[in-house]
């Protein structure tokens, strides 16, 4: 109990403390913020805050009750296998794009604000990932929001503000559909707490069954918005590439992800085999199939590299959700596994453009003629984390989209069964066609390119090793794909 | 009887004669009479609250030993003691947070004429809350609305006294409706009090006879008593009466007149008319669609809105809308609902209303927003309490306004025929207060770096910060362990039948 509260709340007071301490001086003010205790305290506070988090994830299994928030609503914390996966995740892609920031904030503006706030999302996602009943969860869902909205409007442009209002706007909005639904649930439902099978009660889908799967459809959209679910994915497009790299990444690679989460759990809240083969399955494949080939098509056309990869998490992330909309146990295993992998290989990527972007200021994909001359690592890594995007073995994609495909074969489904693999085949070889060229032009320029030139741009380590975590994770992931299969069989349990 | 029962009474005539007290005490004396008052009535209401939870019955109290249908009567149960207890905490932490802008706004001969009307205030909201005659709440009816004209009014400035006038107009519209209501509802039954109306209303609704004259009574009553708490169409006079006066009149306007005027409305529904009764005409639907439109149009109005006080005046109109969208249902669990909104808005209103004064005075005094960049960290503590009155406005978990949306949703889902629109409304409304209150948070958080204005700290005005803190604690208390609360409104709820 302890350490699964201390992972939640020290994050949040570490935050909180830096906002205090380290509050930006006003316009008058005689105060210069000592920016070498700042980034070591915060450094220090992000390594406790994951080693209580892997603590939490080794050692905690009980679950218990904070407090009520009114008689039949308690806030209540259980960690089970799905929330533990989605913990994995954070912890490791929190702290490195943390690093990464120490380097890539240094010219920026407010840095405590940024800190403080990146380790108040911290501390929510971790509440998000052991919330063990669906109110619980809703409270953090918000929060999250809150916590991570100035991390997307850092730079205070106008731009910026407005992409943080987008993103704002839009999450309240799917949060609030989900709410709606949570009413529901809570009407025919005996307790919120989350299963993996099913907690209406049986008399409640004899007669109101029709409007549970209206109820469960608009929950799904709701929370779909959060992972960018077409046709609520515009948000994602505009607020990645005003936010700083560090802050895009972590969004990518984990905050999205708490839309999945939620999935997850609505979908364990209805019951799979309530859903499955009603028109709420259909319609959501058609979304998250409509998304996927979308959202790379938008990728392949868009010029600007953050704007780029922004498309192609809106891509990515359905693939997700299509895997959990096949409701078979095959396809979530693929999904559950392009979670971890989607996450580290985006999160990697963000960070790759976030270091181009620091070293040389160019953002769109033609600048980067001879940039694999010039910051050979930064480019490798991109390289190999591209790959595992596009789905080459050995690589993370790979085994995920291979798992994805065949559980989609077997499921049995009219139509989709075929239709399924054909369309995340041809959206991967536009991930090829998007995510290359940079990397061919970066490392081939072509005859007339100037070697004179030439600089040796790298960055230094506090960058790199971070993206180098991330990619190597990224393809251990796609080596030993059984080391996370234990626990994601687990997780279809519901365990 | 206990002596405690002679409370309600007390407070009551305790802040009626010290208005009169305060007309011959300089205004430093009078403003300590008037927190002293606040005080005790407070800490009376408080005792009382305990002893009928500890009694767990209501009773009613003879004035001038004269029985029933002649004398005059008071009546406390759990619900009039605990709404007077947190009447008289709002206002003690609006007039606390609003004093030190006072001598700037009224003129320094006219500061213990504040304190007079103020305590006024006071005493007719308690007597509205506890009479138990029909006749007496009229009489109060008025002197609430001439107490609260004054309040506008005391700040001479001409927005304040055009305010005052359309305020006056639209109220005493209201006040004659009710009182047509009470003279066709008093020619029916031939009583006054409301437990003897309440028996001869059962009588003619089981007879079948003057039906129809009995319905119209109803409704002028209800649209009176609408009127004077800015149901949506009747709102006109309500964003100028509140954007204009001074800081602790529109807190205490907005979060307690209004109110009083609805708490009426619930006794008339429960101890004059009867709640199924009531429930079987069709003056809930038409109170659950006006309820709508105003969540709707009063959010919408704000938006446009260019003012800090009057966007904050404008969220009002929406909250209210909520209050009648909670009758409107119906239901018992739509009324709990409606009664702890009532409570959660009003706790919210007076933090917003003092919180904006604290962004404003940093801001060189200007109301407009783009004066407004950066306020918040000029007076820190000022703009915290915005950003968690805005949340609690939004519906944000551990805040008050996130469990009244809950039991408003979960009172809906009970009501077949009203659930969707009901929910759909409330789902449009709070991304439309998302849409006004996020908006000002974040220009209160943009840093704006070539601002002339000096900024406000802790030290310059500690009573200040401490009514802030201790208004967002009430809000976080009322969201966090809401139980307590909602179990007590149904406990008056119950002693009211």
């Amino acid at each position: 109990m302890y350490l699964i509260l201390s992972s939640i709340f020290f994050p949040i007071l570490a935050g909180l403390f830096l906002l205090i301490r380290y509050r930006t001086p006003l316009p008058g003010e005689k105060r210069a913020i000592d920016r070498k205790a700042l980034t070591t305290l915060t450094g220090i506070f992000l390594l406790i805050t994951a080693a209580l988090v892997a603590a939490a994830l080794l050692h905690a299994k009980e679950s218990f009750t904070l407090f009520y928030l009114t008689k039949t609503l308690p806030i209540y914390f259980r960690i089970d296998s799905v929330g533990r996966l989605f913990s994995m995740l954070a912890v490791i892609v929190l702290p490195c794009a943390g690093f990464f920031s120490f380097e890539y904030m240094k010219h920026e503006e407010r840095e405590s604000r940024y800190y403080g706030f990146y380790l108040l999302a911290f501390g929510v996602l971790n509440a998000l990932c052991s919330a063990g009943n669906l109110i619980t969860f809703y409270l953090f869902f918000e929060l999250l929001t809150m916590t991570s909205m100035p991390l997307v409007l850092h730079s205070c442009s106008r731009e910026a503000v407005m992409a943080g209002l987008k993103y704002l706007f839009y999450s309240l909005c799917g949060a609030y559909a989900a709410l709606f639904g949570i009413y529901f649930l809570y009407q025919n439902c005996d307790s919120l707490a989350f299963t993996a099978d099913g907690a209406l009660r049986a008399s409640s889908i004899a007669e109101h069954g029709g409007f549970l799967l209206v109820t469960a459809f608009v929950m799904l959209l709701g929370f779909g918005v959060k992972a960018g679910m077409f046709p609520m994915h515009a948000w994602l497009p505009t607020a990645h590439p005003v936010a700083p790299a560090p802050a895009s990444a972590v969004l990518s690679a984990v905050i999205v992800k708490a839309g999945v989460l939620a999935i997850i759990r609505v979908l364990g809240m209805f019951g799979r085999d309530f859903l499955r083969g009603t028109w709420v399955q259909s319609v959501w494949i058609s979304l998250t199939l409509v998304t996927v080939f979308m959202g790379s098509l938008l990728a392949y056309r868009e010029p600007v590299l953050k704007k780029r990869l922004a498309y192609s998490t809106v891509s990515q992330l359905s693939y997700i959700l299509f895997g959990l909309a096949v409701m078979q146990e095959t396809a979530f295993t693929g999904a559950l596994c392009h979670v971890l992998a989607h996450g580290f290989i985006k999160s990697s990527l963000f960070l790759c453009a976030g270091a181009i972007i620091y070293k040389t200021g160019k953002t769109r994909v033609e600048e980067l003629r001879g940039i694999g001359k010039e910051m050979p690592l930064t480019m490798w890594c991109f390289t190999i984390a591209s790959l595992g995007l596009i789905g080459i073995p050995p690589t993370g994609g790979f085994v995920s989209k291979w798992y994805l495909a065949l559980g989609s074969l077997k499921s049995g489904m009219p139509v989709f069964d075929v239709l399924g693999p054909v369309i995340l085949l041809v959206s991967a070889l536009l991930t090829a066609g998007y995510l290359l060229p940079p990397v061919i032009h970066g490392f081939f320029p072509g005859a007339d390119y100037d070697y004179g030139r030439l600089q040796k741009k790298e960055p230094c380590r506090l960058m790199t090793v971070p993206i180098f975590i991330l990619t190597t994770a990224s393809v251990f992931i796609g080596l030993f794909p059984d080391c996370v299969s234990g626990i994601i069989a687990a997780a279809f349990t519901g365990r | 009887m206990d002596f405690i029962c002679n409370f309600p009474f007390f407070s009551i005539l305790i802040s009626l004669f010290s208005g009169t007290i305060c007309s011959v005490l300089p205004a430093k004396a009078a403003k300590a009479v008037n927190r002293l008052v606040i005080a005790a009535v407070g800490l009376m209401s408080a005792v009382l609250l305990l002893y009928l939870l500890s009694t767990g019955e209501s009773f009613i109290y003879w004035m001038g030993h004269f029985p029933a249908p002649w004398g005059n009567e008071i009546r406390a149960g759990v619900l009039e003691a605990g709404m007077a207890l947190f009447f008289c905490v709002i206002m003690y932490l609006s007039m606390a947070g609003g004093a030190h802008k006072l001598p700037g706004e009224v003129v320094e001969s006219k500061h213990s004429l504040y304190y007079i009307l103020v305590n006024l205030l006071l005493s007719s909201l308690l007597a509205l809350v506890y009479t138990n005659d029909m006749f007496t709440a009229y009489v109060f009816v008025e002197i609430n609305t001439i107490s609260a004209c004054g309040l506008i009014m005391i700040r001479q400035v001409g927005r304040t006294i055009e305010a005052a006038v359309r305020y006056m107009i639209m109220s005493l519209l209201g006040s004659g409706l009710l009182l047509f209501g009470l003279c066709i509802m008093y020619d029916l039954t031939g009583h006054l009090l409301m437990s003897n109306i309440k028996e001869s209303v059962a009588l003619i609704m089981a007879n079948g006879e003057y039906q129809i004259p009995l319905i119209v009574a109803v409704a002028l009553m209800c649209i009176g008593l609408c009127i004077k708490s800015a149901l949506f169409p009747f709102h006109s006079w309500l964003p100028d009466a509140y954007g204009y006066s001074t800081v602790s009149s529109a807190a205490i306007l907005s979060s307690l007149v209004s109110k009083g005027y609805i708490f009426l409305l619930i006794k008339i529904i429960y101890r004059v008319i009867g709640f199924d009764i009531f429930n079987s005409t069709r003056i809930i639907d038409v109170l659950f669609v006006f309820g709508l439109m105003g969540m709707i149009f009063g959010s919408l109005s704000a938006i446009k809105e260019n003012d800090i006080r009057r966007m904050i005046a404008f969220s009002s109109v929406a909250q209210i809308g909520y209050i009648y969208m909670g009758f409107g249902m119906g239901t018992q669990a739509g009324m709990v609902a409606s009664i702890f909104h009532i409570l959660s808005h009003a706790a919210t209103k007076s933090l917003l209303f003092i919180a904006a004064i604290g962004l404003t005075d940093v801001s060189g005094g200007s109301r407009k927003f783009i004066d407004l960049t950066g306020a918040a960290y000029r007076n820190k503590w000022a703009g915290v309490a915005f950003t968690a009155g805005s949340l609690s406005m939004v519906g944000i978990p551990l805040f008050s306004g996130f469990i009244s949306k809950l039991l408003f949703a979960q009172a809906a889902v009970q009501v077949e025929g009203k659930m969707l629109a009901s929910l759909i409304v409330l789902g449009i409304s709070t991304v439309l207060n998302a849409v006004y209150f996020m908006k000002t948070v974040i220009r209160i958080y943009t840093s704006e770096q070539d601002a002339p204005y000096r900024s406000i700290t802790f030290r310059d005005r500690k009573g200040y910060t401490v009514v802030l803190v201790c208004s967002v604690l009430l809000n976080v208390i009322l969201g966090v362990s809401s139980q307590p609360v909602v179990d007590m409104i149904g406990q008056g709820l119950a002693m009211f039948a």
